[in-house]
């Protein structure tokens, strides 16, 4: 195929979506708000990992060590967690720091308190304690189990119910995410066809005159393919840039409103440039290739003249 | 090149459109091919066009035979021929210029032959003045002679013309014949299918009569290009 026939193929495709307008802006409407759908789908995904992350962050499993170590025994061990699988951070609690922050979480119990409480300062029975971050809280259990059996730990105290939710929704976030994406784009892919299926139809003569002018088939399917490629690419940008500006409008709304648990979102939403590439991908996924295969498919119906 | 051997063509409706039919024209050639509805005159184009192959029999259209040959290489035999058909069947979102250079475009011709062929061949039919006039903006019969142009532009030996005068007023027929008459002249076989028996007479060609599916009347090869009577 020639240079000249490549330049009228490029040229036929834009000029076929100029000349069938209607059906273009149909098309290019119906794949944008299918995009921007999935968009949402996969933004609201990313934005709930994030915020179940941020929550898995605050999980915290306390070290117990056994009375009377030396200094560089609990160096020792505290090295010994810092290396641990499935740690992420470790931070040294002294008894006096521990009993402070129990006395601290005590404090409205009573009135008198301080005083209630300060014979404890005279014979402290609190241990040293490591406060221990979890990478991972669906391996939970095997990593306590780890820390459990290390010489001088007393005990571990894990907050495993709060990590077993945690976890569940982690999954589900994740697997309903990806089932949402997925029916969205089945969805998609099915009204795509259809409008090219419909665009095919309106153009049947056309093609019909191709044929007897003695066009090769795959002459006559190119045009349809570089229209889908087109519109595809076309609705793929709309529908970014409409997503990007509504997701900054709402970042910023968020920002605006800034009290009580709106600070919690605010903090924790992904920036849209972690997120453009794959939601780039999958516009790009929706529009290009089904709007292609769409036209492929399609065509070859009309070709049997 | 045009031969027919005991063509016959049943459709999967049992209707037998084409009874054992052999019949010859030759290159150079002017022939009418006509009978009443739903003689069998359609399919006969659509076998020269191949369009449908035949139940059994040959046809030889351009040195080829239509029933063996593969998908693939029919639109390489297209290129061949030059199709009118009553409805004109022109692109209404394109203009004169681009429905003759469609067919050009259509089969790798570069650009730079498209822009001396077109105006040569929109000429040549008399349509120099509405090269970028758009198909709505036209008469019936300067329409047909768009679709004449688009058939002749790649250089055919043969044009298969469909009932061409079928949607338009006598006079402009005549004109259409007329143009097909001259084109005739300069070595290109036409054959014609018609069911206006007052045109066919107003010329001296070949005339083909099909009724009900059998080759009823035959009045041979006429000699030379004289064409109008």
């Amino acid at each position: 195929m020639g240079g000249s026939s490549i330049g009228y193929l490029l040229r036929e495709g834009a000029r076929n979506i100029y000349a069938n307008k209607q059906m273009s802006v149909a098309a290019i409407g119906v794949l944008v708000a299918c995009m921007l759908l999935i968009g949402a789908s996969i933004v609201f995904s990313f934005n709930a990992n994030s915020f179940v992350g941020y929550v898995e962050a605050q999980n915290e499993v306390v070290v117990f060590l056994k009375d009377n170590l030396s200094d560089d025994r609990i160096s020792e061990v505290e090295q010994q967690l810092k290396n641990t699988e499935n740690v992420s951070a470790v931070r040294f609690i002294s008894k006096e720091e521990g009993l402070n922050s129990w006395v601290q979480s005590m404090s409205g119990v009573a009135e008198n308190s301080e005083e209630l409480f300060a014979p404890l300062y005279e014979d402290n029975i609190m241990p040293d304690s490591f406060s221990v971050t979890i990478r991972d809280l669906s391996q939970l259990d095997a990593t306590v189990q780890v820390l459990s059996d290390y010489d001088d730990v007393d005990y571990v105290r894990a907050p495993e119910q709060v990590a077993q939710t945690i976890t569940i929704i982690k999954h589900a976030v994740n697997l309903g995410g990806a089932a949402i994406v997925l029916l969205l784009i089945g969805v998609a892919s099915m009204i795509i066809a259809n409008t090219i299926k419909i665009t095919v139809f309106n153009r049947r003569k056309e093609i019909s005159i191709m044929k007897y002018v003695g066009a090769t088939d795959m002459f006559i399917r190119l045009p349809f393919i570089v229209e889908g490629l087109l519109l595809g690419l076309l609705s793929a940008s709309v529908a970014f840039l409409l997503i990007w500006g509504l997701y900054s409008l709402l970042v910023h709304w968020l920002a605006g409103e800034g009290v009580g648990w709106l600070t919690f979102l605010t903090e924790n939403l992904v920036p849209f440039g972690s997120m453009a590439l794959p939601l780039m991908g999958c516009f790009l996924f929706v529009g290009v290739a089904i709007g292609t295969l769409g036209s492929i498919i399609f065509v070859r119906k009309y070709l049997k003249v | 090149m045009i031969k027919l051997t005991n063509v016959s063509k049943r459709y999967p409706s049992g209707n037998l459109a084409l009874d054992n039919v052999s019949l010859d024209i030759d290159k150079g050639e002017f022939v009418f091919i006509v009978g009443s509805s739903g003689a069998g005159k359609s399919t006969l184009m659509r076998l020269l066009l191949r369009e449908e192959t035949p139940t059994s029999g040959r046809v030889i259209v351009n040195g080829r035979n239509v029933g063996e040959m593969k998908r693939r290489d029919i639109p390489y035999f297209r290129r061949t021929l030059g199709v009118v058909f009553q409805d004109f069947r022109l692109i209404p979102t394109m203009n004169v210029y681009d429905n003759v250079a469609f067919a050009l475009r259509a089969t790798n011709v570069s650009n730079k032959d498209i822009r001396q062929r077109v105006p040569y061949i929109l000429n040549l039919v008399g349509l120099q003045g509405k090269a970028r006039s758009m198909p709505e903006q036209i008469s019936g019969g300067e329409q047909q002679r768009v679709a004449l142009a688009r058939a002749l532009v790649n250089n055919p030996d043969l044009i298969l013309a469909d009932e061409p005068t079928g949607n338009i007023d006598p006079e402009l027929s005549y004109e259409i014949v007329e143009l097909l008459t001259e084109i005739n002249k300069v070595g290109t076989t036409i054959v014609m299918v018609t069911h206006e028996h007052e045109l066919v007479a107003q010329f001296d060609h070949r005339i083909i009569q099909i009724e009900k599916g059998r080759l009823v009347a035959d009045t041979g090869k006429i000699g030379g290009h004289n064409g109008r009577k």
